[in-house]
């Protein structure tokens, strides 16, 4: 009879199939599910974050959301992959606390890495509105989260999958349980009032 | 699309700062440990569940908070069976008179006396066989139908003048 596949290995090690993280998660074992943890934690936290520009909002609604698909891995089927039922969670998890929180937009950003500010498009754009570069960016960075923020939820969590994430129009149709004509049109409807908000921070094309 | 792609390159250049946003160091280092601790906690441990595990409620509720939609016709159903419920059962007709019938025949009043079977206990005016509320219902008044046959008495007026 064959042995059990240890699920927590050191780091030199292979790593483990997805499938069988899920399983041993599925009967309880947490360091399987703290490696599923890990493997997502930084996708889920950003997806989550740029809905709600809000670094503590993120933060609980992504150990919510891992915290709910630990509970519901029973129901968990296997038609889709685990990142997708469980960007699923964290996406309807976010929807909803959003709709509650309605106008109490209160923005909580993260810093900026030391790379943007050697981005040669991101310098392009801001070399014509201040001679400081790092206070540009600060002010480009507040204004471009508010815009977002004026979005509908739908709309923005598409511009966040596909223009942030990088996301293919047929990811976000199963992540979002739409068709990829809806994705589209969301996303075109989406970048025109965002050209809308920021068309001072924009160069005409 | 591709004309779309274009007309919205300098926004997606952009929206690339966004990539750059980051949260405080060590962040994610610390992230699993808290949603471990969490789950040891009791907020879904395998210790803590349920002895009864009903899998198709864990369906259910997971289907309720996919699509709200789902949730709202189900409510609306559950609304819909309780006031069919509740008309039915203010409709003495149709569920009562078996019960009626059964309880009058089985009263232990009844049974007691049983010199008194010429004349059941039910025709007795004022006399009430069973402790059962179902026997009380016909006189108490109905929010949707009016069970309570409508009686008619003759008044007679005399005026003072006559």
């Amino acid at each position: 009879m064959a042995e059990p596949v240890p699920v927590s290995q050191p780091q030199s090690s292979a790593p483990v199939n997805e499938d069988e993280l899920v399983r041993g998660a599925r009967r309880g074992d947490l360091k399987a599910y703290d490696e599923l943890v890990k493997r997502y934690q930084e996708r889920i936290y950003a997806t989550l974050y740029h809905m709600t520009s809000n670094h503590e909002d993120a933060n609980d609604l992504a150990q919510e959301s891992f915290i709910k698909a630990f509970q519901a891995l029973k129901s968990f089927k296997g038609g889709s992959s685990f990142y997708t039922w469980l960007y699923r969670i964290a996406v309807n998890k976010t929807i909803n606390f959003l709709k509650q929180r309605k106008n109490r937009t209160h923005m909580s950003l993260d810093n900026l890495d030391f790379n943007a500010e050697h981005d040669p498009d991101l310098m392009a754009l801001i070399s014509e509105q201040t001679p400081r570069r790092a206070a540009g960016l600060t002010e480009l960075q507040e204004k471009l989260n508010e815009a977002l923020m004026k979005l509908s939820e739908s709309h923005r969590l598409v511009v966040v999958m596909h223009d942030v994430q990088g996301l293919s129009h047929e990811e976000i149709a199963e992540a979002v349980d739409c068709n990829v004509g809806t994705v589209r049109s969301r996303l075109f409807y989406a970048r025109q009032q965002l050209q809308g908000y920021l068309a001072d921070y924009l160069k005409p094309t | 699309m591709n004309e779309n792609e274009n007309n919205f390159e300098s926004l997606r250049r952009l929206l690339a700062l966004k990539r750059h946003e980051t949260p405080p160091p060590g962040y994610f280092e610390n992230f699993s440990a808290e949603v471990a601790a969490r789950l040891r906690a009791g907020e879904g441990g395998a210790a803590e569940r349920p002895a009864i595990e009903l899998p198709w409620l864990f369906r259910l509720l997971s289907a309720f908070e996919a699509k709200p939609a789902f949730a709202g016709g189900f409510a609306f159903a559950l609304c819909l069976l309780l006031l069919l419920g509740i008309v039915y059962a203010e409709r003495p007709d149709v569920a009562l008179q078996p019960l009626l019938r059964t309880a009058q025949v089985s009263s232990p009043l009844a049974m007691a006396t049983p010199g008194d079977l010429s004349s059941p206990p039910a025709a007795q005016p004022g006399f009430i066989s069973s402790t059962n509320p179902i026997f009380n219902t016909p006189s108490t008044p109905s929010w949707f139908v009016d069970s309570q046959p409508a009686i008619a008495q003759q008044v007679s007026f005399t005026l003072p003048g006559n």
